[in-house]
């Protein structure tokens, strides 16, 4: 991170939310805070939909809150824009305490500050695409001309130049969502908030939607919470996943955390589905050169970043274990074959010794 | 369990409301008189066929040109069967009552769809609104605002306001969720949510509300009536209560074109303002496309200045019409313009005796005004002070419970004909039945009833309480209740069809003229002496018009006038009773100058 975008660019932190449904919530909050677990306060009839829910989301960072339905991230997204208000707890956003404003204040902060992407898009069927992508400006009170104007930049962002003048019915899904996408964008808004929204489409149209997305990430740098249910989706976008069970926040980290050290037997199944290959680097199999010259050959080499699946690639075709090397060239360290085979089995122990071995030799 | 005097309380609480709150629905009554006044006096102003072509040009902008044309068509019939004004008055009061249904029923289904308690509460109100029979209030509602049109407008209102309400709630509930909160959180206020995304998006649903109480108002026109509220309800009621199948079709009819008109405008002014449903017209065509005649719709901007030429030529026309009704004067003209209301209920004398003092009082300088009311309407009405006087009470007997509720705000001006007499009548071929003492052991022959008339007549009272009981009929004989029109049309049926019948009736009686029938003998004497016809008034209506109150107080009929006046209105036809008497009395010269005497 430069040090000229933390001035610009915002930072959202959650300290401690807690979000119960029912009677007496600030009571449930201190059996909570105590120790008490979701299904004790259910026979009481209330619903604990967020436990102690903590996290920083960095500037420019897209923060991934995956969990399965009911554990609790639609809620925790709902309440980062006070849509819906924290029982406990305090969200932070540009230094400023978003639980401590009125219900005005609140609604300047999201016309202006935070918006929102839709799981099923939500777009208004009675106003144009144009319309609907400058909605967040007529809220604002954007006189027309320049609403219209900043609502087809937005839209031409997202690929949807020259759509402007057709509704949202007339569009497909994927269409429909990068209506929903420039919407959000045409604001200005410094924090998107982005409700499974690519769940409701193709696996082949969702993907395109994710390239999009990390895309014009690079070129607008906005802070992003995504929220899935789709562990795949949220190593490949999230610069942080968080994720979620029963309401808590079982584990925190980078997409190769959670896929080499697991919190829990949970997060563990979880992983079993992921295409290791994709997610995890040749920083995270690499180990220490077996010789010092080991980057000094000619042979193809990777760069820390490169995915394992890519670093298997150029193994096929050099003779010897595969040299990481920085940007500067100097190296890192070096992928032996075997030690991509074990990672990609998911297994931590190494080659054993074999009984053949010696006859082998011998032979 | 014990007895829950809950009518009592009711009773009470009517009472107390009248003496207390009188202000309010005195209020009430101006305010609804003034929209109805003021909306008819636009709608009856035009000449038939031209407000006809305004209503077609409406409609060819709306729904098409063949649209235009049936409305244009529709309209001239009900023009040609001379129901012209009685729809004009009808209209006026379905939107009156359209108009403070929606004022009312849209907030409170805002407010209910935003509030679950409000909902809660409204749920069972909105039921009990919907579901008590008109008829229940309808009385309290003459108690209240008076007769006339105002308790017919009430009553539809709270008939025809359940829909409204629920149908706006549940049009805004049902827009998407998600829909709003996206409003929400691009930071929409709860008033904008409101008005840019939950009342567009519920408009087609709101407009199926107001499309359903528009056509429930017309549903109610018949009960408003009963009320005297006039229009087409009243020319069926009038229908009704003389078996004129054939009036009563004209005014059905009537009712007919203009609830199709209604519904079918309501259904595509929905379209019209909804933006949803623009789109949808747009696109069908755009599919359709070419400019054909066909479907060739005039431009907003062109219908207006249509509408607006028509009814200029209307107002225009209108100015040179000029009223040319004869007028009283000199020492004649005793009543000086000053206004008379009368009642009737919708029986042969009753309707005779009006008419002729309609045409007596006018020709004395007096405005009369003369409406038919449902019996209890009538007597509440009169009690009330807004009818003057009517000259059909059967008394001591028929008509007691009504004069044991009044008589302390009625004045009995006496009897102008008598004796009537109550029977049970056969047609004559049934031949071996001619007294109540036949009766017995022929029940087989009569299906074991006797189809009888209103439960509340004072007659049906006489039949079940004394007449089976002293003649042994109880047990064979059953009383069916039901209405003196569907007594008349059993009757009718019966007597086609040669069946035998046994019905009761009471005489003067124009069945006794229509058909063959037998007054059965009763020689017990248990049906008592007959009733005169009295003529009743309200408190101090004596003593405000002096000379009216002299004059009714000596006004004698003998059988001979009564019948040969009733026969002269059968003859001239409906619509046209005052004609009749003009036409009698020129046949009767010196009559009107006896009952009506001027000191010269």
């Amino acid at each position: 991170m430069s040090s000229t975008r933390e001035v610009y660019v915002s930072r959202l932190q959650a300290e401690q939310l807690y979000k119960v449904f029912g009677r007496r919530p600030d009571e449930a909050v201190r059996k909570l805070e105590g120790g008490a677990d979701r299904d004790e306060l259910r026979a009481d009839g209330t619903t604990a939909a967020v436990i102690d829910a903590s996290f920083t989301v960095d500037p420019g960072q897209i923060f991934v809150v995956m969990g399965l339905s009911g554990s609790g991230k639609s809620t925790l997204l709902r309440m980062l824009n006070g849509l819906l208000e924290p029982t406990a707890g305090r969200v932070l956003f540009d230094g400023q305490d978003l639980t401590s404003l009125s219900a005005r204040e609140m609604r300047t902060v999201r016309s202006s500050k935070i918006s929102m992407v839709f799981q099923h898009f939500a777009l208004f069927p009675h106003r144009s695409v144009l319309e609907n992508a400058a909605y967040g400006l007529e809220v604002q009170g954007v006189p027309r001309a320049e609403r219209e104007k900043r609502a087809a930049e937005a839209l031409e962002l997202t690929g949807l130049a020259g759509w402007g003048d057709s509704w949202p019915d007339e569009l497909s899904g994927g269409m429909q969502q990068r209506v929903g996408l420039a919407r959000a964008l045409a604001t200005d808004a410094d924090l998107l908030l982005m409700d499974e929204s690519f769940s409701a489409l193709d696996p082949l149209i969702r993907r395109d939607m994710q390239d999009q997305l990390l895309e014009l990430q690079k070129r607008l740098k906005k802070t992003i919470v995504f929220i899935t249910h789709d562990l795949n989706e949220a190593m490949r976008l999230g610069d942080k996943i968080a994720v979620m069970r029963d309401g808590r926040i079982v584990q925190l980290g980078t997409a190769e955390d959670i896929l080499l050290t697991p919190a829990n037997d949970y997060v563990a199944s979880f992983i079993q589905d992921v295409d290791r290959s994709r997610v995890l680097t040749a920083l995270s199999v690499m180990t220490t050169p077996h010789r010092p010259d080991a980057g000094d050959c000619d042979c193809e080499s990777v760069l820390a970043d490169t995915p394992v699946a890519d670093v298997c690639t150029v193994a096929a075709r050099v003779p010897h274990p595969v040299a990481v090397k920085d940007a500067d060239g100097s190296l890192l360290g070096v992928v032996p074959q075997e030690r991509l085979i074990a990672f990609l089995g998911d297994d931590k122990q190494g080659p054993a010794v074999c009984s053949m071995e010696e006859v082998a030799t011998h032979a | 369990m014990p007895r829950l005097h809950l009518g009592d309380w009711v009773d009470s609480a009517v009472d107390f409301l009248q003496r207390h709150l009188s202000w309010l629905f005195d209020a009430i009554t101006q305010v609804v008189n003034g929209m109805y006044d003021g909306i008819n006096a636009v709608l009856d102003a035009p000449q038939p066929l031209l407000f006809a072509g305004i209503l077609a040009v409406v409609a060819w902008w709306l729904r098409g040109l063949s649209a235009g044309v049936l409305t244009f068509a529709g309209f001239a019939l009900i023009d040609s069967i001379q129901l012209w004004d009685d729809t004009m008055s009808t209209l006026s009061l379905v939107l009156v009552a359209a108009i403070v249904t929606l004022v009312v029923a849209i907030p409170l289904g805002i407010w209910a769809a935003r509030s679950k308690t409000v909902s809660a509460v409204l749920r069972p109100v909105l039921d009990f609104m919907q579901t008590m029979p008109a008829m229940v209030y309808l009385i309290p509602g003459i108690i209240f605002f008076g007769v006339g049109v105002v308790p017919g407008i009430i009553a539809t209102i709270v008939f025809s306001l359940p829909p409204g309400v629920r149908m706006t709630e549940l049009g805004i509930r049902q827009v998407d969720g998600e829909l709003v909160e996206a409003a929400e959180a691009f930071g929409t206020t709860p008033r904008n949510t409101l008005v840019r995304v939950q009342l567009p998006l519920a408009l087609p649903t709101i407009m199926a509300g107001i499309n359903q109480v528009i056509m429930l108002s017309l549903s109610m026109v018949v009960i408003a009536g009963m009320a005297g509220g006039g229009g087409l309800g009243g020319a069926v009621y009038r229908a009704i209560g003389n078996v004129d199948i054939g009036l009563g079709f004209e005014a059905g009819i009537s009712i007919v074109v203009l609830a199709m008109y209604l519904d079918r405008m309501t259904g595509a002014l929905s379209r019209q303002v909804s933006p949803l449903g623009r789109r949808a017209l747009a696109k069908a065509k755009a599919a359709t496309g070419g400019l054909r005649i066909w479907n060739y719709r005039p431009q907003p901007a062109v219908a207006v200045v249509g509408v607006v030429v028509l009814a200029l030529v209307a107002g225009g026309m209108n100015m040179f019409g000029s009223s040319n009704e004869a007028t009283a004067s000199g020492a004649k003209d005793v009543g000086k313009g000053k206004k008379i209301s009368l009642g009737y209920i919708p029986w042969d004398e009753g309707v005779a005796s009006t008419f002729l003092w309609k045409e007596l009082l006018e020709r004395r300088g007096f405005t009369v005004d003369a409406r038919q009311y449902e019996a209890g309407a009538l007597y509440t009405g009169m009690a009330g002070g807004q009818i003057d006087f009517e000259t059909d009470s059967w008394l001591p007997t028929t008509h007691a419970q009504y004069w044991a509720k009044y008589k302390d705000k009625l004045e009995d001006m006496g009897s102008w004909y008598g004796p009537t007499s109550l029977e049970l009548s056969v047609p004559s071929y049934v031949k071996d039945v001619n007294s109540l003492d036949d009766l017995k052991g022929k029940g087989a022959e009569f299906q074991n009833r006797i189809v009888g008339i209103e439960p509340s007549a004072g007659e049906t009272g006489i039949l079940k309480d004394k007449i089976l009981k002293e003649y042994g009929l109880d047990g064979e004989y059953k009383v069916v209740d039901g209405s003196t029109p569907g007594m008349l049309a059993e009757l009718k049926r019966a007597y086609a069809k040669k069946e035998p019948i046994v019905v009761p009736l009471w005489s003067p009686h124009w069945a006794y003229n229509t058909y063959d029938l037998k007054k059965l003998k009763d020689p017990k004497g248990v049906w008592g002496k007959g009733d005169g016809v009295h003529t009743l008034a309200r408190k101090g209506f004596a003593s405000d018009n002096a000379e009216v109150g002299t004059w009714l107080k000596n006004f004698k009929m003998d059988e001979k006038q009564l019948t040969s006046l009733e026969a002269k209105i059968q003859s001239t036809g409906k619509g046209k009773e005052q004609d009749a008497v003009r036409a009698w009395l020129k046949e009767n010269p010196g009559l009107a100058d006896k009952w009506t005497p001027v000191s010269s």
